[in-house]
């Protein structure tokens, strides 16, 4: 079989995949920090920061792009009569499967789509993460393959889905009201924004296309290895990498090498674990950190548990010194990525449907 | 809404929702409420401003020897200093900005480095202990020449980790998530 | 099966007594006495045992006066030597000694400089106010408590032989940390001292920045230096200066029954491969001050 190239919605993966690389470039020049327009994990440790779930006063921002991606999901997800209330299934996995997503991804530092903007920007330290993030997959899929299953989710009763978008309508109140508790960082990376109305619009936007697109990073790797070159979500992703390239060429923020890259660091071993563990939680819980938001916002109240995961993740690995920073990864980062591949081995054992004998 | 109590819990839900927004809204302006609120950003931009008053308060003798051209003494006052605030950032700083300018670059490189690690204020552009202006041109002027001393000497372990404390600054210096 | 025992048995012994007779070539290396003998072979033994496992030949560590090492290098008492960079640069000129590593240590690492001092508070503020004044230098080879210094001076206009009231060495040892304290109890109102012990006595809280004025400072130059007789096998040199070079803080010798960290023990922060050029401010400085091996009558 081929690319659905009459379907349109191949189209709209793909217009999603151009959207998210030019927005992750543009988002950068806006002011955001380099190589770091789309960052969701980034996004999460500098909200978790905002809301005080760790001090260090250079990573406090509430990120109006994290937002937006959630409320866009859930606009596009009301208007298109997809929004639906289902959950139920192994919540406290879930729920810690978040929080070990975020502790791969600060090892590396980054997220999945961050992976792919800094190698498009030429941060050619991202190579043993993509190794790592493709083997992450593939891991996760044999589990799949091996009868593995958190369970199926249920339809629920309208009311569970909406907290997720509720919580975020709350933190959209805050970023406009910015009541005393809520801290934004006026110096170090999370002082580096770009203007507030342009991110929220450029979140609303990307979360609005996403939701009917389900885009996803390592959903395209998935669907590469499971379909082949016929996954209109691998061709999405590609133009999404294509696209940052060539925009990063033409405004001169593409500079290819080893040293010297913005966020980024040389402990390269790291950030293939790292990333193997971002790869393997993401395909066994059904997509990458930015289509947990994603599904949180469309009523995935078991994706509202992970990203309530990823926020208690985001604020421990800066209050436990778990992130990586550009002098490397902490020691207490290499041990949590370890408990975290044993957690997915752990979940792999636990949840698989073994065969009769 | 089926019947009067859904109306009614509706009602509520909604006087609950006006009264949240009016709170938050109100908080700004209500004088009491400024009083007892607690501003935790005013709380860290104090802290902060208190910590940069600290440093220049215990460094100024450097800083006065430095100006005097006593480069040697300001040495000998960060020795001396560095025995009550052994884990202090800024004396790393400025022990590297002194034996910059006594010629000891690889000391220099080293110390700079441990101290953008401790701190990062000091590559920031925002921070007023902000050092870019003094990063930026050691990075042009020194990386590409330690780069080829390394490569002619490839055992030489100090020459190693001075190419690695510039790449480090270097990567600092080009922004990006922390 | 019992003879098969035996048999093997005999053979591990056979073996195991072959590895322990096996005679390692003995070499000497001569170590300049910094302050005494005593504190030169606690220093460097555990130092110079590291450097017999690295390299399978057993060092000897020699204690040697500083007056008297060109001499005795040049009678080949030494295989390798350790010595301050200036005794280097003598032997070097006479004896072609070949360069191995030089030490790191201080602010400076690799390098070290000398420091004209005066008391605070005693009026001398500037180099031109010392002349007439009485001042002490440390050993005369000493290239940071002595050539530095008096180089400077010449430098600057003062010669230390007319515009000075008087100079003095001390004697016995500890003869750089005596110049500071000479100054500093009012025996002397000027010193020579090198930067790098101004460093540690005041790390060591023995003396505080506010206690002196620095009159004067040479630029830096290369420290302690090992070096090698150059009729030894070059692959020899080599695998002595990379065993120096590869230390590292956490590299640890088994010796005297106690495990000990080697840099730590020679009280050295690490080495590092300099060029012979490197060594060319310290000639400079030689031949303005008249000094070895320069000297001229």
């Amino acid at each position: 079989m081929r690319l659905a190239l009459r379907d349109p919605h191949t189209w709209l993966v793909m217009l999603a995949g151009g959207l998210l690389g030019l927005a992750g470039v543009l988002l950068a020049l806006l002011g955001n920090p380099q190589n770091s327009g789309i960052c969701v994990s980034c996004f999460l440790e500098n909200s978790a920061g905002a809301l005080g779930l760790h001090d260090n006063a250079r990573m406090q921002y509430l990120r109006p792009e994290l937002i937006g991606f959630v409320l866009g999901s859930t606009l596009a997800a009301v208007g298109f009569r997809e929004f639906t209330s289902k959950g139920g299934s192994a919540p406290l996995p879930r729920l810690l499967s978040g929080v070990f997503l975020i502790i791969g991804c600060s090892v590396f530092i980054g997220c999945p789509i961050k992976l792919f903007l800094r190698l498009a920007a030429g941060d050619l330290t991202t190579l043993t993460g993509l190794l790592g993030l493709v083997g992450g997959v593939w891991l996760g899929l044999k589990g799949l393959a091996a009868g593995v299953d958190l369970g199926r989710a249920k339809k629920q009763r309208d009311g569970s889905g909406l907290w997720t978008p509720l919580l975020f309508v709350l933190l959209l109140l805050f970023l406009f009201v910015r009541p005393g508790f809520v801290l934004f960082s006026e110096r170090g990376s999370a002082a580096e924004a770009a203007p507030l109305l342009i991110a929220l619009g450029i979140g609303l936007l990307l979360g609005a296309i996403a939701q009917r697109t389900r885009f996803c990073v390592t959903g395209g790797l998935r669907d590469l290895m499971i379909m082949g070159l016929r996954a209109p979500l691998f061709w999405g992703f590609m133009v999404f990498v294509l696209v940052a390239f060539t925009v990063g060429l033409a405004t001169g923020t593409f500079k290819p090498g080893f040293y010297g890259q913005p966020g980024a660091h040389l402990d390269l071993l790291w950030s293939f674990f790292g990333m193997l563990l971002v790869g393997s939680v993401s395909v066994l819980i059904g997509g990458c950190p930015f289509r947990q938001l994603i599904k949180a916002g469309e009523g995935d109240a078991d994706a509202g548990l992970v990203v309530i995961g990823m926020f208690l993740g985001a604020g421990l690995v800066q209050a436990w010194q778990i992130a990586g920073t550009a002098a490397g990864v902490p020691v207490y980062g290499k041990i949590a990525v370890v408990l975290g591949l044993a957690f997915i081995l752990l979940n792999l054992l636990f949840f698989r449907e073994r065969a009769a004998a | 809404m089926k019947d009067r109590f859904d109306i009614l819990l509706g009602v509520l839900l909604l006087a609950c929702a006006v009264a949240v927004v009016g709170l938050l809204a109100g908080t700004g302006s209500q004088a009491s409420q400024r009083d007892l609120a607690v501003d935790k950003a005013l709380e860290q931009e104090i802290a902060y401003q208190a910590k940069v008053s600290f440093l220049e308060r215990v460094y100024a003798p450097v800083l006065e020897l430095r100006q005097q051209g006593q480069n040697e003494s300001a040495l000998l006052k960060l020795d001396e200093l560095s025995r009550k605030y052994p884990t202090e950032a800024h004396g790393e700083l400025l022990r590297g900005e002194i034996l910059l300018q006594l010629g000891a670059k690889q000391k220099a490189i080293s110390h700079l480095a441990r101290a953008v690690r401790m701190n990062g204020d000091y590559v920031d552009r925002y921070s007023p202990l902000s050092r870019r202006e003094l990063i930026d041109p050691l990075l042009a002027r020194e990386l590409a020449d330690v780069k080829r001393q390394s490569a002619e000497n490839p055992d030489s372990r100090p020459l190693k980790a001075t190419l690695k404390d510039l790449y480090y600054l270097q990567g600092r210096m080009a922004g990006g998530c922390e | 099966m019992s003879l098969r025992i035996t048999v093997c048995c005999f053979l591990v012994l056979l073996l195991a007594g072959c590895q322990g007779t096996a005679e390692r070539p003995v070499m000497k290396i001569g170590y300049m006495n910094c302050n005494s003998e005593a504190e030169t072979l606690a220093r460097f033994r555990p130092l110079t045992k590291y450097l017999s496992d690295k390299l399978e030949i057993d060092f000897q560590a020699i204690p040697v006066d500083t007056q008297d090492f060109p001499e005795r290098f040049a009678a080949g008492e030494f295989d390798f030597t350790h010595t301050n960079s200036l005794v280097y640069v003598i032997m070097r000129e006479n004896q072609q000694l070949e360069l191995v590593a030089t030490e790191m240590r201080g602010n400076y690492g690799s390098r070290t400089a000398g420091a004209i001092i005066a008391k605070k508070g005693s009026g001398i503020e500037t180099l031109q106010d010392i002349k007439g004044k009485r001042m002490i230098f440390g050993p005369q080879l000493a290239p940071s408590g002595f050539l530095a210094q008096y180089d400077l001076m010449l430098r600057e206009g003062i010669d230390p032989e007319q515009d000075i009231a008087y100079y003095a060495i001390p004697s016995g040892s500890f003869k750089h940390e005596k110049v500071v304290y000479a100054v500093y109890f009012g025996d002397f109102d000027v010193a020579a001292a090198p930067a790098l012990d101004l460093e540690l006595m005041t790390k060591d809280g023995k003396i505080t920045a506010d206690d002196f004025v620095i009159l004067g400072q040479s630029p830096i130059f290369p420290y302690c230096t090992f070096g090698a007789r150059n009729d030894l096998d070059p692959a020899l040199i080599k695998r002595f200066q990379q065993a120096l070079v590869d230390l590292t803080d956490a590299d640890t010798v088994d010796y005297q029954g106690e495990t000990l960290k080697v840099l730590a023990s020679a009280w050295i922060d690490g080495f590092e491969t300099l060029q012979d050029s490197d060594y060319d401010y310290i000639r400079e400085m030689a031949k303005r001050a008249n000094m070895p091996p320069y000297q001229e009558f």
